[in-house]
C-alpha cells in the first residue's frame, strides 16, 4: 500500500512560507506597474543619496538653502547655469528638485512609520481587550477623523509654528486614526478564531498572544495601508507647504516651490507660457514621486490583499 | 429600534464628537502665545502696543486653559463667535459671506464626480485587462497622484494663460459691481441661482465661464478616487455567487452588469460620497486659493496664514460638523437602499 | 427512451496562474428524457466543471476545448440534435432558464441581496415568457378600458396599451427573425465544410447582434416618467410569480415575493432557488450538490419537491452530489466521475449491485454499513492534481487492481453489459 502512497506526492512539497512568498514576489515582479513604481523611486532614492555629488551645496552647514545669483524676482528660464531654470530671486530649480527629495523622504516615511508603529499598538490594545479600552480609543479616533485632515493639520501647524519638522509632527498625529481602525478591525477578526482560543485555553499569556499570533496576521493589511498612504501624506504636506506653512522662502521644500509660480502663471503678452518651467517643473516632481509610491502601493496591495490575491 | 431613535442617538453622537473636536483644536490654539491671540480682539487698527497686555488681561488670555475653554463656550452659546481679522468682520458674517461660494462648486462637482467615477469604473470592471481596463485604470491612478495645486496651477496656465480663457475669480470685473450693487436680490449668495431670481442671465453665463476650470480641476482629481473604488467593488460584485445564478436563469450580460452587479457594487461607493463630500469642502483650501474664488477654503487658508483663531476655530468646527451630519445622511440614505442593514 | 442532452468528448481546461488545469479529460453522459441522473464522485472530480459546460456557464478562466454538448429537445429534433457548443451566446442565454436550469448548493448567496425575491423570480418570466406577459397585460387594460374610466385614466391607460403593443410587435418580429437563423442553423448542423463553417459563424454573430426591441422603445424603458408603462407588466408578472411560489408550496407568496433573501430561511431560501428554476418549466433541471449544506430534514423536504416536480412539471433531472444515499433513493441512472474522466455508468441498481471499476468498488465500500465492526475501508492517496494529471488512466496510482498498461494508456469507455458502461482497462478486451 504504501508505494500507491508514494506516488500520489506530485512533487517534493517546498516549505509552505516560502512558495507563498516566491509566489508574491512573482506575482509582484510580474506587473508592470510595479517595475514602473519602482524604478520611479529608485531614480528618487538615487537623487537624495546623491544629493552632496549632483548639486554641491553653497553652504555646506545648511544645504537645504538653495543657491542664488542675484536677486532678481523674475524667474529665469534654463539656461547653462540654470538647467531648469529658477524661482523668482533666482533660486535654482534642480537644486531645489534634488535636495527636496531628501525632505520628500523624510516627511513620507517618518510620518507612516510612526502612524504604522502607533496605529499598531493601539488598534492591538483597541482590538484584542474590547470593551471600555476599545471604545475610548475609537472615540478619540472618531474626534479626529471627523476633521479634514487639511483644515486641522493647517490649524495645528499654526499653533506649533511652521516648518517642515511641525508638519511631520502634525501629520503623524492626524494620522494614526486609520491605521489604528485597520488593525483593530483584523484583530476583531481573528480574535475570535479557533487558534487564539486554544492559545487562549492553554494558558498563553496575552502579550503572548497579541505579538506571536496576532501580529504576523494584521501585518500584511499595514503593509497595504501604509504603502498606499506614503503618497497622501507626501501630497498633504505639499500642500501644507504650498499654503506658505512649511519652509521658508529659498528652501528646497517642492510645495513651497510650486506656491512661488503663483504670480507668473500668465506671461508677458509675446509670450503667454513664459514661465511655464517653474508653473510644470515642481509640481511634476511631487506628482511623479507620489505616483511612483502609488503604484507601488497598488501593486502590493494586488498581490497581499488575500480577496485580491489569486483573481 | 426606529427610525427616529436611531437619528437622534446619531445626533446626539454628534454633539459629542464636536465636543471633542473643540476641545482637541482649542487645546491647539492655546499652544499659540497671548500675544498674537489677542489679535482676534483688535477690531481696529489704532490701538498701540502698550495697551495689548492691558488687553491681554483683560480677556484673560493667560488664564488657565481650562477656563478659557469654558469661556468660549459660554460665547459660542450666547452667539458670539468672535472677530474674525481676515473678515473684516463678526465670524458669522463672514461665514454668511464665504459660504455660499464653496456650496457653489461643490454642488457642481460632486454629482459629476459621482458620474464620471461610476461610469468610468463600470467600463473599467467589465472590460477587465481589456486596454480599455488598463487605460482607466492608468488614468484613475495618475489623477489620484496628482497634488491639487498643480494640476489647477497647469489648468490655469494653459486655459487662461495660454489661452486666454476661463479666468480666475468668480465674475468678470465689470460684472461684479453688479452684485454689490443696491438693487440686486441676494437670497441664497450662489451666483448661478441668485442671478436667474434676478434675471441677469449674463451674470449666470458668467458665472458658470468661471465655474468650469475649478470643476475640471476636482473632477479629475476626486474621480479618480471613485473610479478604482468602483471598479474593485464592481469585480467583487461579479465574483459572487448571484451572479451565477443570474446567468444560469439566461440574463444577458447587460442585465448582469447593469442590475445584479452594479447596484451591489454602488454601495460602497455611496459611503464614500459622504466622505468625498466632506472632503471636497477641506480640499477647497486649495483650489479657491488657486482660483481666487473667496469661498470659506480661501477664508481658512488666510485665517492660517495670519494668525485669525476666531476664524479657524469656527472653520474647524464647522466642518468637523458638516462631516459628521455628512456621514449621517449618508448612513440612512445607504440604510434605505441595503435591504439588509437594520438600523440599530 | 429518448436522449434528452448528452455530451460527448468534453474537454475543459482551466488556465490558471499555476498552470494549465485539465479539468475535463473527455467525459461522454447521456441523459435521457424522464429520468433521474446521478452524477457521483469526489470533491474536485469534475462534476460540476460537466454540467457548467452543458450549460456554457464555465468560469473564467474556463474553456471548453473540445468535445459536443448535443441537445434533442425539441419534437422534431429527436433524431439528430443540436451541438451547442458553438451557437452563439444569445441562443445559449434563450436556453438557460427556459429549456436547461440550474440550481446551486448554497442557496443563501445565490440569491441577489439586494433585489426582492419577487423580482429575481420574475426575472425569468421577463426573459423567457415576455410575449405571453405582454399579451395578458394587454388583455387586462382592454378589460379595463372596455368599462367606466375617468378620461385621464383612459388616455394613459391607451398610452400604456399601445406602448406594450408596441413592444409586443418587435419582439413577436424579432422571434421571427430568430426562429429563421436557428432553422438555418439547424439544417446546416450535419454538413461540413469550411464554407458552411463560415455560414454558422456568420448566422451566430447575426443572432448575437439582433436586437429585441427598437430604440424607441428601448429609449422608453429607459426615461424615468415614461417608464412606468411597464407597471402592468411588472404586475403581471408579479401575479405568475406568486401563484408560482404557491403551487410550490410557500406559505404566505404575496409577503414572500415583497421580502429580501435575507429574510428568509435556508430551505426558504432553497425553494426560491428552486422556484426561479422553474419558473418557465425546463426540459432539464440540473441541480448541483442543492442540499449538501441544509440539515436531514430539510434535505429530506427539498428532495420530495424535486420528486414531486419531476412528476409535473420537468421532464429529467440531473442530480449532483457526493452521497450514494441519496443516489440510490432518487437517480434511476447515472456515473461515477474521477478526476475529470467518467469512470463507470449505468442504472443505479446495477452500480450498487455490480460495480465493475475499481474507484466505484472503493466507493461502495467506503461507506460505513451499521453492522460494520472492523476499520473503516478508504481509498488510499489523495485525488490528483489535474494540472500535471497522472498519465494513462488518472485513477492508476490509487488503484488496487493496477496493471502494467494502466499507466501507459487511457481506457476507453466500453458497453460491458449493455446499459452499463465502464472504462477500465479490466474489462477491454470484453471479458474481466
Amino acid at each position: 500500500m504504501s508505494d500507491i502512497v508514494e506516488q500520489t506526492k506530485e512533487q517534493p512539497a517546498a516549505h509552505p512560507g516560502w512558495r507563498e512568498f516566491t509566489f508574491s514576489m512573482k506575482r509582484l515582479f510580474k506587473n508592470p506597474l510595479t517595475i514602473i513604481g519602482l524604478s520611479i523611486i529608485m531614480f528618487f532614492v538615487f537623487l537624495a543619496v546623491f544629493a552632496p555629488l549632483l548639486a554641491p551645496p553653497p553652504r555646506p552647514f545648511d544645504p537645504y538653502l538653495m543657491p542664488h545669483r542675484g536677486w532678481d524676482m523674475t524667474p529665469s528660464p534654463p539656461s547653462a547655469e540654470n538647467l531648469l531654470g529658477t524661482l523668482p530671486s533666482q533660486y535654482d530649480i534642480l537644486y531645489g528638485i534634488i535636495w527636496g527629495t531628501r525632505n520628500a523622504f523624510r516627511i513620507g516615511l517618518t510620518v507612516v512609520a510612526a502612524n504604522l508603529f502607533v496605529g499598531l499598538i493601539l488598534g492591538a490594545i483597541a482590538g484584542y481587550f474590547g470593551g471600555i479600552v476599545d471604545e475610548i480609543i475609537m472615540r478619540i479616533g472618531d474626534v479626529f477623523y471627523a476633521i479634514p485632515t487639511l483644515v486641522l493639520a493647517m490649524a495645528l501647524v499654526v499653533a506649533i509654528g511652521r516648518g517642515l519638522q511641525s508638519i511631520v509632527i502634525v501629520l503623524i498625529i492626524l494620522g494614526w486614526p486609520t491605521y489604528t481602525r485597520v488593525i483593530r478591525s483584523e484583530i476583531l477578526v481573528i480574535r475570535n478564531m479557533d487558534f487564539i482560543l486554544a492559545a487562549k485555553a492553554s494558558g498563553v499569556s496575552h502579550f503572548r498572544i497579541i505579538m506571536r499570533h496576532i501580529m504576523p496576521n494584521s501585518i500584511f493589511s499595514l503593509i497595504i495601508v501604509g504603502s498606499m498612504n506614503v503618497g497622501v501624506t507626501i501630497l498633504i504636506a505639499a500642500a501644507l507647504s504650498f499654503l506658505g506653512l512649511g519652509s521658508d522662502t529659498g528652501y528646497a521644500d517642492w510645495g513651497a516651490m510650486v506656491s512661488t509660480c503663483r504670480n507668473f502663471i500668465v506671461g508677458p503678452p509675446e509670450n503667454r507660457l513664459a514661465y511655464w518651467y517653474l508653473v510644470f517643473i515642481p509640481g511634476f516632481t511631487i506628482a511623479l514621486f507620489v505616483l511612483g509610491w502609488n503604484l507601488l502601493g497598488d501593486a502590493i496591495r494586488d498581490v497581499f490583499d488575500p480577496r485580491v490575491r489569486r483573481r | 429600534m426606529s427610525l427616529l431613535n436611531y437619528i437622534v442617538r446619531r445626533l446626539l453622537f454628534m454633539v459629542l464628537v464636536l465636543f471633542g473636536v473643540s476641545i482637541l483644536v482649542f487645546g491647539v490654539l492655546m499652544l499659540i502665545p497671548p500675544g498674537m491671540r489677542v489679535a482676534a480682539y483688535v477690531t481696529n487698527e489704532k490701538v498701540p502696543p502698550s495697551a495689548i497686555d492691558a488687553m491681554i488681561v483683560q480677556y484673560g488670555l493667560r488664564d488657565p486653559a481650562p477656563i478659557q475653554y469654558f469661556r468660549w463656550l459660554g460665547k459660542i452659546a450666547r452667539g458670539d463667535l468672535g472677530y474674525s481679522t481676515t473678515a473684516e468682520g463678526p465670524v458669522l458674517k463672514g461665514f454668511i459671506q464665504f459660504f455660499p461660494t464653496t456650496l457653489e462648486l461643490v454642488l457642481y462637482a460632486t454629482p459629476l464626480i459621482i458620474f464620471v467615477g461610476v461610469w468610468l469604473g463600470t467600463v473599467s470592471a467589465v472590460h477587465k485587462d481589456e486596454p480599455v481596463d488598463h487605460f482607466i485604470r492608468v488614468v484613475s491612478i495618475v489623477g489620484y497622484s496628482l497634488p491639487t495645486f498643480w494640476l489647477g496651477l497647469l489648468l490655469l496656465m494653459f486655459f487662461y494663460g495660454f489661452l486666454g480663457i476661463f479666468p480666475p475669480g468668480v465674475l468678470s470685473e465689470s460684472l461684479r459691481d453688479v452684485i454689490y450693487a443696491p438693487g440686486w436680490i441676494r437670497v441664497t449668495g450662489i451666483l448661478t441661482i441668485d442671478s436667474i431670481i434676478n434675471w441677469r442671465w449674463d451674470i449666470f453665463l458668467d458665472a458658470l465661464y468661471h465655474l468650469f476650470l475649478p470643476t475640471l480641476n476636482l473632477v479629475i482629481l476626486d474621480s479618480a478616487l471613485i473610479m478604482r473604488l468602483m471598479r474593485s467593488s464592481m469585480l467583487d460584485a461579479l465574483g459572487q455567487d448571484y451572479i451565477r445564478t443570474a446567468l444560469a436563469k439566461g440574463a444577458s450580460n447587460h442585465t448582469i452588469e447593469h442590475i445584479h452587479a452594479r447596484r451591489n457594487a454602488m454601495l460602497p461607493v455611496i459611503t464614500i460620497s459622504g466622505v468625498l463630500f466632506a472632503g471636497m469642502l477641506a480640499g477647497m483650501v486649495i483650489t479657491e486659493t488657486i482660483f481666487v474664488r473667496k469661498g470659506i477654503g480661501w477664508w481658512m487658508a488666510r485665517a492660517a496664514l495670519q494668525l485669525d483663531v476666531s476664524a479657524i476655530m469656527f472653520n474647524v468646527l464647522f466642518l468637523g460638523a458638516v462631516f459628521v451630519g455628512v456621514n449621517l445622511i449618508v448612513d440612512l440614505i445607504y440604510a434605505t437602499i441595503d435591504p439588509r442593514v437594520r438600523l440599530s | 427512451m429518448e436522449k434528452l442532452i448528452e455530451t460527448k468528448d468534453l474537454f475543459t481546461e482551466f488556465h490558471t496562474f499555476e498552470g494549465v488545469v485539465k479539468a475535463l479529460n473527455g467525459v461522454g453522459i447521456v441523459v435521457n428524457e424522464g429520468e433521474t441522473y446521478g452524477l457521483v464522485g469526489e470533491s474536485g472530480c469534475g462534476k460540476s466543471v460537466t454540467v457548467r459546460s452543458m450549460m456554457r456557464i464555465v468560469q473564467a478562466p474556463g474553456r471548453i476545448v473540445g468535445g459536443r454538448v448535443i441537445i434533442f429537445f425539441r419534437a422534431e429534433d429527436r433524431s439528430r440534435g443540436i451541438d451547442i457548443v458553438d451557437r452563439s451566446e444569445a441562443y445559449m442565454t434563450s436556453l438557460r432558464g427556459e429549456s436547461i436550469s440550474m440550481i446551486f448548493q448554497e442557496a443563501s448567496t445565490s440569491l441577489n441581496p439586494v433585489l426582492s425575491i419577487g423580482y429575481q423570480v420574475g426575472e425569468s418570466f421577463h426573459f423567457h415568457r415576455r410575449p405571453q406577459m405582454l399579451k395578458e397585460s394587454i388583455e387586462h387594460l382592454d378589460e379595463e378600458l372596455a368599462g367606466n374610466l375617468a378620461p385621464l385614466s383612459r388616455r394613459w391607460r391607451r398610452m400604456q396599451r399601445s406602448l406594450l403593443a408596441r413592444e409586443l410587435r418587435e419582439r413577436e418580429a424579432y422571434d421571427g427573425r430568430i426562429d429563421e437563423i436557428d432553422r438555418e442553423l439547424y439544417k446546416l448542423e450535419e454538413q461540413e465544410g469550411p464554407a458552411v463553417v463560415d455560414r454558422k459563424r456568420q448566422l451566430n454573430a447575426r443572432r448575437d447582434s439582433l436586437k429585441e426591441h427598437g430604440a424607441l422603445t428601448g429609449m422608453a424603458m429607459r426615461t424615468p416618467f415614461i417608464r412606468r408603462y411597464r407597471r402592468r407588466l411588472e404586475r403581471t408578472i408579479r401575479g405568475h410569480v406568486v401563484d408560482l411560489l404557491r403551487s410550490l408550496g410557500v406559505s404566505n407568496p404575496e409577503r414572500i415575493a415583497d421580502s429580501h433573501p435575507h429574510e428568509l430561511s435556508g430551505g426558504m431560501q432553497q425553494r426560491i432557488v428552486i422556484a426561479i428554476a422553474l419558473a418557465c418549466h425546463p426540459v432539464l433541471l440540473i441541480a448541483d450538490e442543492p442540499t449538501s449544506n441544509l440539515d436531514v430534514t430539510i434535505q429530506a423536504q427539498i428532495v420530495e419537491l424535486i420528486k414531486q416536480l419531476k412528476e409535473t412539471t420537468i421532464s429529467s433531472v440531473l442530480y449532483i452530489t457526493h452521497d450514494l444515499g441519496l443516489v440510490a433513493e432518487i437517480c434511476d441512472r447515472g456515473s461515477v466521475m474521477y478526476a475529470g474522466d467518467v469512470a463507470e455508468t449505468a442504472t443505479v441498481r446495477e452500480l450498487f449491485k455490480n460495480p465493475l471499476h475499481p474507484y466505484t468498488r472503493g466507493l461502495l465500500h467506503s461507506v460505513p454499513k451499521v453492522e460494520q465492526v472492523d476499520e473503516l475501508a478508504t481509498i488510499p492517496g489523495n485525488v490528483p492534481n489535474l494540472i500535471v494529471p497522472p498519465s494513462g488512466c488518472r485513477f492508476h496510482p490509487r488503484c488496487p487492481d493496477r496493471m502494467d498498461i494502466c499507466p501507459k494508456a487511457k481506457p476507453p469507455t466500453i458497453e460491458y453489459t449493455p446499459g452499463h458502461w465502464v472504462a477500465c482497462h479490466l474489462y477491454t478486451d470484453g471479458k474481466k
